[in-house]
């Protein structure tokens, strides 16, 4: 029975299952043998990981907004787009609400969701507790559903398949700066454990209220 | 070995940081969230963004998704029209990848949620792990409807030579964004739990 040692326990998110997960080590992975729900994966390195990730990913998503993202040339008339145009132009064309929700989508939730990874993480390496650590932690979790970076590169992709036949398309330096920022995105955002995540917080809440 | 569930040792579980408290405490006592033993109402929670989400599809479809106007003509076009055009064209694997993305994906995840909700209204005991990794699937899919949505957003953007050629945002797409948000925010208020509770029911 593991009652005596219930910090070590974690119900299943999808099905209830009581586990004990304190004998973990680094690179272990633990699903729930009944649903096959992913539980926890332990990683000695996430924070320097998610730290270097979301550093790097700002800066290509700096990038990504600052430079043309694509061109399309026809019958000698060239446009080019960047990227926060595509917000732009929905807004002058009496769509406000679709340019809110594209803006909100591809660049302030991942935005956001980045910078606040980086000031998160670089308090742990630092062994810095906090207390608006836990609200912003929240917000961190309760925004990544919203980040939609990888979806919008796709989105990118058939955009080219679908217009490419009209005319030369060009892409610019900021879609590189985007594909490169989805990618660090996506790996910094993997580096965030739930359960390990939480347990390091308590533990280090628990070593400043003990100083 | 079929273990003990949180639930029958009056355990709640916190959504959002794991955190296991006394299910009689309405607040993770961690980071503050609040605390359930389910998820209050799911079911019938689920069902109405489902209805919503059912509703807002048919003028997803119906009105124009994008208005092209090229040389002073102005031509509409609706999600499966413009997989129609892709076939009509021979562009047989684009089509394909449109189609899925947007016609198959959204319309796949609300028939899996509805059949979700029904099966645990209707206490079917029947394989949860499959209809456990049917959750998973339809939450997992969820933002990538959204797809139409941003290729939208970006034809806009990027075709934009006056009086030559004009794509334009049609009303659709906002539908569609809809459709694309109620699902998610359906898949997330749908508790997986409750389809494990009567299997550990029946088993009794």
């Amino acid at each position: 029975m593991p009652s005596e040692n219930d910090a070590n326990l974690v119900a299943c998110p999808s099905c209830d299952l009581l586990y004990d997960v304190g004998d973990m080590h680094h690179g272990e992975k633990a699903s729930c043998s009944r649903c096959g729900c992913f539980l926890t994966r332990v990683r000695d390195d996430g924070f320097a990981k998610m730290q270097s990730y979301s550093i790097a990913g700002l800066i290509c998503l700096v990038i990504g907004c600052s430079f043309p993202f694509l061109s399309f040339e026809s019958s000698g008339i060239e446009s080019i787009m960047t990227l926060p145009q595509t917000a732009q132009q929905l807004y002058d064309q009496g769509r406000p609400d679709l340019s809110f929700l594209v803006a909100a989508f591809i660049i302030f939730i991942p935005g956001a969701v980045l910078f606040l990874l980086l000031v998160l993480s670089t308090c742990m390496l630092r062994q810095k507790f906090y207390q608006w650590m836990i609200p912003v932690t929240r917000l961190v979790f309760h925004m990544q559903n919203w980040a939609m970076v990888e979806v919008f590169f796709i989105g990118v992709l058939v955009s080219l398949v679908k217009i490419g036949h009209m005319a030369t398309v060009v892409m610019g330096i900021s879609f590189w700066g985007y594909g490169a920022f989805s990618l660090l995105f996506i790996s910094a955002v993997g580096c965030l454990d739930r359960l390990q995540y939480w347990n390091e917080l308590d533990q280090l809440a628990r070593l400043q209220h003990a100083r | 070995m079929p273990g003990e569930t949180a639930a029958s040792r009056n355990l709640a579980s916190c959504h959002l940081c794991l955190k296991l408290a006394d299910a009689s405490l309405h607040q993770c006592p961690r980071c503050g969230e609040d605390l359930h033993l389910r998820k209050s109402n799911s079911l019938q929670r689920t069902l109405a963004l489902l209805v919503t989400a059912s509703i807002l599809y048919i003028p997803a479809n119906i009105l124009p998704i994008m208005v092209t106007d090229q040389f002073g003509t102005s031509t509409d076009s609706t999600i499966l029209g413009g997989v129609v055009l892709l076939i009509d064209m021979g562009s047989i694997p684009i089509a394909a990848v449109i189609f899925i993305a947007s016609v198959m994906v959204p319309m796949g995840k609300l028939i899996a949620l509805y059949y979700l909700c029904w099966s645990v209204g209707a206490g079917r005991p029947a394989s949860p792990r499959q209809r456990t990794i049917m959750y998973r699937g339809a939450e997992l899919i969820g933002k990538w409807s959204m797809v139409d949505v941003f290729v939208v957003a970006i034809l806009v953007a990027l075709v934009h030579l006056t009086g030559l050629l004009v794509i334009l945002p049609g009303a659709a797409a906002v539908a569609f964004a809809g459709v694309v948000m109620v699902t998610m925010v359906a898949a997330e208020s749908f508790d997986p739990r409750i389809i494990w509770d009567q299997q550990e029911d029946v088993d009794e």
